[in-house]
């Protein structure tokens, strides 16, 4: 298309300072643990001791590896684990429900009523494609409304895996239907082949090339044994499926730390349970821990194997909970100030960023938006994030005007 | 060709005009294109209005950033000249004219001179042009339009985009060489004003084509432009080809066994006792014994059309449109939506006077369903009725108008504006909606006071139609609007609708897309759009008509491929319907299909025996082979997407659903093994089933001797049957239509 040289033109930037960018990239994997319905910043990275109860919530607060820095207590093995990974305490959303702030956060970039930008997933399979027959980008284990390709269709979509915590896992249409042999398998595919020979020989579209190439993609997922395996569990010694935690948020940490290690560019992990307008603290006790389990068993599994440092991983809501306890001792939406956590790929560990106010209501330094979240996982990935895309003749820059967190740089 | 304006300045020593020289400048080198300052945010604290549309504002903020005194100090100068630090890059040399342009301007003053006449609109010529050849050469000119009448050669002050580089580039001076085949636009722009160009580049052969009759208007035009550019239509395709194409455009189904006999396709096979007692066919008895009659294809259009399921089918066409979906109306209203619109398809209900009662609906959308229109631009949480939403909705729909993008910045590609947007959002600030019965009750109505306000200037703004005029003082708001929607403009009105139909049975509109028109937009057959608008309003707004002129043409009923043709590997020929386009089955479709094939319906929750796919209410948590096979969210208005994915590959492939179907004790097989034992037949019927035809000679062959290996390789017939029917359903003919 145009629009890069165009662009490439109007920026004045040359070769060699895109190359200096790719180069740059350190993260050869990203995953993102994402914390649906909008974890409470108070029962997590940002707790405030010094509140009263209805600010404070009903946790006590423990300190960390970092003398000074103290986490809520249902964080112990994040507070343990805190060398690994840095804390921004001061990010802000502009949407309050779930769905647009979902896509929001996903796709780095505000949603308009003229187009549905695409989500990071999706922009990234489309920027690098599959890697080792492995597609792009996968979510763990469902669908999320939120996180798809949007305008740029669904070959973007993200792949779906289903509950790795399932005794009965098994990732939708990835196996052959039971009781169908390779050579069986092989055998009709031989069939089908000669069946779309007249098409394939004399049809000239995108469209029958494309069809042919998810196919051909779908036989090789099917029959490579190596791909299978990627999604195979039951590879993994069984103490440390233990230490990830048997449930889904778990298992499905592991899991992306296969897919990502078999070839996956981008794997996102869904754990519910975090919207606690009722009874706030009850569901605190429920969704943390599993997450505190998770996600320090992931940055240690990872650190094991040598992946942190090409391994974006990020720990994100959609947003906050509000500073005060509502009348039925929950917590509402608040994207005025929520904290996430990132290591790996070069972000230093133990680093706290940004701060919020005193009731943890807004940032009270360094705010840090979504488009420069985006903007920052864009960077540590070697994407070009001012690249404009195409929708309906309307330029739509991957990210715009976000400024990558620098801390996060080192 | 004039040299560059800047070069004229600079020897003559005139003044520089900010209107005329700067922002020419800081158009052509892109500053204020949308990637850079002119983006709705500006870029590093420095916003320019869009391709110069508000050089007032642009003054605004150029003259902070110049210095009177030294003008090589100015910010404006350092920054593009890197004698700062500038994201953009180094964009301009000190030597460079443009650099002397402005560095004069501000030597002069840095006044804006807002005296003089200025431009209203920018044309570019011609407006289209032939290239013979990749090499060929041409000049585009671009020519403003002042307020005071006059016209000033603009070809060097304006910034050039070509939609596809690879048929032409075009350089700065409008110098345009063409690259290779095909047919794109050229677009300039400058002053805030667009203008496009279309050329279309041939690769030098000179083919002689042949004189074909036309069936009606849509064919004289189609094949006229095809001459212009020497492509030969495709042949008409055959009646088996055409027979499985009507039933799934028009109504979506598959001709069943019967239905495909009762329309000529050759059944003459014999049964399966009978070959039992002849032995294995060597005499050619299995091939069809006599030529069909031809398909009477404008009777079997007309029969298709008066059937239930094309009602059901365009119904669906219909929901995406008007998103009908559970995620606005919380699943309390969706049916009654459903059956509103089903009822107008099915009578073919003059569509302006369906229009006009969605626009002005009032009441309970239980009892008045037209009222579910307004839905969509319900914030869902706030429960509140958004005007900014529903603006853009009543366009897009209506008029194929898309002014969504100057609810926030002036249109870039069409000379609209903030003010018009909401001029138009104006006509339903008195449109109010009411929540009831735990909220999922919904009543509209109009309240006698209420204005919209201005997001800038804070001010209510009057209503103010999109060609400038003004309702009556006293209408109701609504009632004017849907007056001048569908009688005022009901050309375009027209227009946008057959568009819309046109669409569906072609895979992309005459103006595509479909509801995207605009002047910088240009449409394949512009002729043929408007008779086709022009035979909607006719026909009293009724869509049978169309439907049946567009299928009646030798334009739609041309073949997919023909032997020595592009077959889809010539961008000409997609964009100016030389051929049939195949098109992948849309999911409800398809899902259809699939149990029509196997004999195994799908079954969907508590919905009763003989739902289809299409009769399905919710739109979302539908089945994963909808939203897999790409029905939309209806949550935004965009097209749903037709793109091939690998989730839908591993589907078909390996999906426990079609297992179960394909395996099922009950489906087609059981039926069809029972009643014959002679493997050929067996075939026959499923290659009738699936692809509306009888298998040609080498593909019986292919296929029984698969089943020959299959039965060698242990497998029972039975299995070896359901693996035909396993790689029919995976294959490209049954996914198409073509």
């Amino acid at each position: 298309m145009t629009r890069r040289r165009e662009f490439l033109q109007i920026a004045g930037i040359g070769l060699p300072q895109l190359l200096s960018a790719a180069d740059s990239a350190v993260a050869k994997n990203c995953i993102i643990f994402f914390l649906e319905g909008g974890p409470c910043q108070h029962d997590s990275f940002d707790p405030k001791p010094e509140q009263t109860a209805d600010i404070r919530g009903g946790f006590k607060t423990i300190p960390t590896a970092v003398p000074g820095v103290h986490f809520s207590e249902l964080l112990p093995r994040c507070a343990q684990s805190f060398k690994k990974f840095s804390v921004i305490r001061s990010v802000y959303s502009k949407e309050a429900i779930h769905e647009k702030a979902k896509q929001y956060i996903f796709s780095g970039s505000r949603p308009n009523n003229a187009f549905k930008h695409p989500v990071i997933g999706s922009v990234v399979a489309k920027e690098f494609g599959p890697r080792a027959g492995l597609p792009p980008f996968v979510c763990i284990p469902k669908k999320d409304i939120s996180a798809d390709a949007g305008f740029l269709g669904a070959a973007y979509d993200p792949f779906i895996t289903g509950d790795p915590a399932r005794k009965d896992f098994k990732v939708q249409d990835l196996a052959l239907p039971a009781g169908v042999s390779l050579e069986e398998s092989a055998a009709r595919a031989r069939l089908l082949a000669g069946m779309d020979d007249e098409i394939r020989a004399a049809e000239k579209s995108k469209l029958v090339e494309g069809m042919d190439h998810f196919y051909q993609k779908a036989f090789d997922l099917v029959t490579s044994p190596a791909a299978r395996k990627a999604f195979d569990l039951e590879q993994e010694p069984a103490k440390l499926r233990d230490s990830y935690g048997r449930n889904a948020a778990g298992q499905g940490a592991l899991l992306a730390r296969r897919l990502i290690e078999n070839g996956v560019r981008l794997a996102a992990v869904f754990q519910g349970g975090y919207d606690s307008h009722i009874r706030n603290d009850e569901a605190s006790k429920k969704t943390f821990p599993v997450f505190d389990q998770a996600f320090a068993a992931l940055l240690g599994d990872l650190d094991d194997r040598g992946l942190l440092a090409s391994t974006l991983v990020l720990a994100i809501g959609e947003f906050g909970r509000t500073p005060h306890i509502n009348h039925s001792a929950g917590r509402d939406h608040w994207p005025g100030v929520f904290s996430i956590a990132a290591a790996g790929a070069g972000v230093p560990g133990g680093q706290v960023i940004g701060s919020s106010d005193a009731q943890g209501g807004a940032p009270k330094d360094r705010p840090v938006s979504i488009e420069g979240l985006g903007a920052t996982i864009y960077k540590k990935l070697g994407i070009d994030y001012h690249k404009e895309y195409r929708t309906n003749g309307r330029p739509v820059r991957i990210n715009s005007d976000g400024a990558p967190v620098r801390e996060l740089f080192g | 060709m004039p040299p560059l304006v800047s070069i004229l300045l600079l020897a003559a020593g005139v003044d520089v005009s900010f209107e005329r020289d700067v922002i020419s400048i800081l158009t052509t080198k892109g500053c204020n294109s949308s990637g850079c300052h002119g983006s709705p945010a500006g870029q590093a604290g420095f916003k320019l209005s869009l391709y110069g549309s508000d050089p007032a504002a642009d003054h605004t903020v150029v003259s902070r950033r110049i210095d009177l005194k030294n003008a090589d100090n100015s910010l404006i100068l350092r920054k593009p000249s890197f004698a700062a630090p500038h994201g953009g890059g180094h964009i301009l040399t000190k030597s460079a004219d443009e650099y002397r342009v402005i560095q004069q301007w501000i030597e002069q003053g840095g006044k804006r001179n807002a005296s003089g006449p200025r431009i209203v609109s920018i044309e570019i010529t011609p407006r289209e042009q032939i290239l013979s050849a990749p090499g060929a050469a041409a000049n585009v000119t671009v020519t403003g339009r002042l307020s005071d009448g006059t016209t000033r050669d603009m070809t060097r002050e304006v910034r050039y985009a070509v939609n596809d580089e690879a048929v032409v580039t075009v350089d700065a001076t409008g110098a345009v060489k063409a690259k290779g085949r095909g047919l794109t636009t050229v677009l300039a722009r400058g002053m805030g004003r667009t203008a496009t160009a279309q050329f279309i580049v041939l690769d030098g052969a000179a083919a002689s084509v042949s004189q074909r009759a036309p069936t009606n208007f849509i064919d004289r035009e189609v094949f006229a432009k095809l001459r212009e550019v020497r492509i030969e239509p495709y042949p008409l395709s055959g009646d088996d080809a055409f027979r499985r194409r009507v039933y799934l455009d028009a109504i979506g189904v598959l001709p069943t066994t019967e239905e495909l006999a009762h329309n000529g396709l050759a059944s003459a096979r014999p049964s399966g006792e009978q070959l039992a007692r002849l032995g294995p066919c060597r005499s050619g008895l299995c091939a069809p014994a006599e030529a069909a009659a031809p398909l009477d294809r404008a009777k079997l259009i007309d029969e298709l059309l008066n059937r239930d399921e094309y009602t059901s089918h365009w119904l669906v066409k219909f929901e995406d449109w008007f998103r009908n979906s559970q995620y606005y109306s919380q699943g309390r209203t969706n049916a009654s939506y459903k059956r509103w619109l089903a009822e107008m398809i099915r009578a073919d209900r003059p569509y302006d006077e369906a229009a006009r009662e969605m626009i002005t609906a009032t009441g309970d959308t239980t009892v008045h369903p037209a009222g579910n229109f307004w839905h969509p631009a319900i914030d869902f949480m706030l429960k509140t009725f958004e005007v900014s939403k529903a603006t853009p909705t009543v366009t897009r729909l209506f008029l194929g108008q898309r002014i969504e993008c100057a609810e926030c910045h002036n249109h870039p590609l069409e000379n609209l504006t903030q003010d018009d947007f909401y001029g138009m959002a104006a006509f339903l600030g008195r449109t109010k909606v009411k929540h009831g019965y735990a909220q999922y009750r919904r009543v509209w109505y109009n309240t006698r006071e209420g204005e919209v306000l201005h997001p800038v200037s804070k001010q209510p703004v009057a209503p103010k139609f999109l060609d400038g005029t003004t309702p009556a003082v006293n209408a109701e708001r609504r009632d004017a609007l849907a007056e001048w929607i569908t009688r005022t403009q009901k050309m375009q009105f027209a227009r946008a609708t057959v568009n819309r139909i046109w669409a569906e049975y072609f895979g992309a509109g005459i103006v595509e897309p479909a509801d995207d028109f605009r002047s910088t937009n240009m449409a394949s057959h512009p002729a043929l759009l408007d008779q086709l608008a022009q035979a909607f309003i006719d026909g009293g707004f009724r869509f049978k008509p169309i439907h049946r002129l567009i299928l009646n043409s030798q334009t739609y009923q041309a073949s997919a491929r023909a032997p020595g043709r592009a077959n889809g590997g010539d961008p000409l020929e997609r964009v100016l319907l030389a051929r049939y386009e195949p098109r992948k089955l849309p999911a409800e479709v398809l899902l259809d299909a699939v149990g029509q094939v196997t004999g195994v319906p799908q079954t969907f929750g508590n919905y009763p025996e003989g739902t289809t796919a299409k009769d399905l209410v919710a739109s979302i948590g539908s089945t994963y082979f909808l939203t897999t096979f790409g029905h939309p969210r209806r949550d935004i208005m965009e097209p749903r997407s037709q793109a091939p994915s690998l989730a839908q590959a591993l589907h078909l492939m390996n999906a426990d659903a079609m297992r179960e179907k394909i395996g099922s004790p009950k489906n087609v097989l059981a039926e069809l093994l029972e009643k014959t034992l002679d493997d050929r037949a067996g075939l026959d019927a499923l290659y009738r089933r699936a692809y509306s035809r009888a298998p040609s000679e080498k593909e019986w062959r292919a296929a029984e001797n698969f089943v020959g290996a299959e039965k060698e390789a242990g497998r029972s017939r039975r299995r070896a049957f359901e693996n035909v029917l396993w790689a029919i359903l995976n294959s490209k003919e049954f996914q198409l239509n073509q």
